[in-house]
């Protein structure tokens, strides 16, 4: 049994359909990234999988059904999700965006905080300010610091490089290297690089117009057409 | 100094006033035109209990307060969340409620407004001004619950889940808040406050069942002037409002009490639409 099985996934929002019979299995601990270009299905089907969306067709995490339950429960089943937009709390503190991360996970604060400041020192520094007078990369820090106070067992990350200076790319890389290696969490990126998502994950999913149109290691898509295709049209 | 004093104590009550109506239009997104029921029904409440029947005060409070939550919570679940999304419906439907709630107080106590007993009867001498204990315990206790609310808002998770989906439902939902709970939260939380201070309101002034009038465009006045949905925020304005409340009725005329409020309303939805602070917060 995979750690994530998604079987002919199909979302809308309201009358569009946005997925069409989306399969994807991820294994325990593995990094898997869903590469393809803008508006083909990527952000929805990780908001899919948290619940945000009308599905049909299932979503199953260590072979319970994770379809109708509402975002709340799926969080506390063990889904941490850093969006694209990050979705943080602008005026509210660096420490208090954190803390809201923790609404389900209460018990396990002190330790979920250590290690969010081990991976990114910048937001004990700067744990009073305010997300809105934050820079990109630190409100993309901020996302994935508040989706790991969830204690996620599956994370989940909407494009993490976009908008980002190249050194910062490289942080986010390390930083979830070790959500992985350290923590033990299984991870699912979304990337338009290509070239970022192949550093960083075993396995790729290529997404076009809302259709699995490739998948395989790294090494079996690297000079695959589909890859480029599915980025630059036919 | 009676205007100082007065306009101090005054302003604490506003505030308190309309604290329910900023944390709905705030948290829940919905310009609630039936706060001011909120304060009839916890008027009216506390006159039955206390009054009426001579069960002690605090108790009269409390139950008025209990009420306010009910109504409040039954508001969010039968009304409010199944018109989500159309705001115009929700507000067409919390004005006319407010009008249908008090044609049901002129039904059960007629139309002639009465007068509620002072909470704590008698006067004062504060820095030289004449105050009754009445008016001087309503602030005091606006202060009180305003202080908790703001500690509760700010270091509980419950408070923080509040502001978290005043800014972003969506970051809210991911982060394992329920936006629904929150906002049925507080909306009953809304009542129980809106209740509390028409206990206060009416001791202050008269019960009548047009006494929601009033405190409703106080509170409007506070989410427009301020443009935000702050505690702090709230009280700032409340002060503006209540201070220019007490200069208009003892430099002008009485009869103009309220009239500058809702001069400053037009006035800052002409000048500065987004309110004199312009942001979002709790």
């Amino acid at each position: 049994m995979n750690f994530l099985e998604v079987n002919n996934l199909c979302a809308f929002y309201g009358k569009a359909q946005a997925l069409h019979n989306v399969s994807v299995d991820v294994k325990a601990g593995e990094i898997i990234a869903i590469v393809g270009a803008n508006g083909a299905g990527k952000s929805t089907l990780l908001d899919s999988i948290m619940g945000l969306t009308t599905v049909t067709g299932d979503i199953r995490m260590e072979g319970k059904s994770l379809v109708g339950l509402g975002s709340a429960a799926i969080v506390s089943g063990g889904v941490g999700y850093a969006p694209e937009r990050f979705n943080l709390f602008p005026y509210m503190s660096v420490q208090d965006n954190l803390l809201v991360g923790a609404f389900t996970a209460r018990s396990d604060i002190e330790r979920n905080l250590a290690t969010v400041h081990q991976l990114f020192p910048r937001l004990e520094e700067r744990k009073n300010q305010e997300t809105s007078t934050q820079s990109g990369g630190e409100r993309q820090m901020v996302s994935l610091g508040r989706a790991l106070m969830t204690s996620p067992r599956l994370l989940l990350v909407d494009e993490p490089t976009i908008g980002l200076a190249p050194k910062v790319c490289s942080e986010i890389a390390v930083a979830l290297r070790k959500m992985r290696d350290d923590l033990g969490a299984t991870i699912v990126i979304t990337e338009q690089n290509a070239n970022f998502a192949m550093t960083l994950a075993e396995r790729l999913y290529v997404l076009e117009s809302g259709v699995v149109k490739a998948q395989g290691t790294v090494d079996e898509l690297r000079n695959d057409t589909r890859l480029t295709e599915a980025y630059f049209g036919h | 100094m009676q205007i100082i004093i007065q306009g101090l104590l005054l302003s604490g009550l506003y505030a308190l006033i309309a604290m329910g109506f900023t944390l709905i239009f705030s948290v829940g997104r919905v310009l609630n035109l039936a706060y001011g029921a909120y304060l009839l029904i916890g008027g009216y409440v506390y006159f039955t209990i206390s009054q009426t029947l001579g069960v002690p005060k605090l108790i009269g409070l409390l139950l008025a307060a209990v009420v306010g939550c009910l109504v409040g919570l039954l508001k969010y679940r039968l009304l409010v969340k199944p018109l989500k999304g159309d705001h115009v419906a929700v507000e067409i439907s919390t004005l006319i409620l407010a009008v249908v709630l008090q044609a049901g107080v002129v039904f059960l106590y007629g139309d002639s407004s009465k007068i509620l007993l002072p909470i704590v009867p008698g006067v004062t001498q504060v820095a030289g001004a004449s105050v009754t204990y009445n008016l001087l315990t309503a602030t005091i206790a606006s202060w009180a619950i305003l202080i908790g609310l703001y500690f509760f808002v700010r270091k509980t998770h419950v408070g923080r889940a509040m502001q978290a989906v005043s800014m972003d439902t969506k970051g809210a939902a991911i982060s394992g808040v329920d936006p629904d709970k929150i906002n049925m939260f507080t909306w009953g939380l809304s009542g129980a406050l809106g209740a509390t201070a028409g206990v206060f309101f009416a001791s202050y002034t008269q019960l009548s069942p047009s006494m929601w009038v009033a405190p409703l465009i106080i509170s409007v006045a506070v989410v427009i002037v301020g443009g935000i949905g702050s505690i702090i925020g709230t009280l700032i304005v409340a002060h503006i409002v209540g201070f220019m409340e007490v200069l208009a009725v003892s430099v002008i005329a009485p009869e103009l009490r309220g009239v500058f409020t809702m001069l400053l309303i037009i006035g800052v939805l002409v000048i500065r639409p987004q309110g004199l602070f312009g942001r979002e917060e709790l």
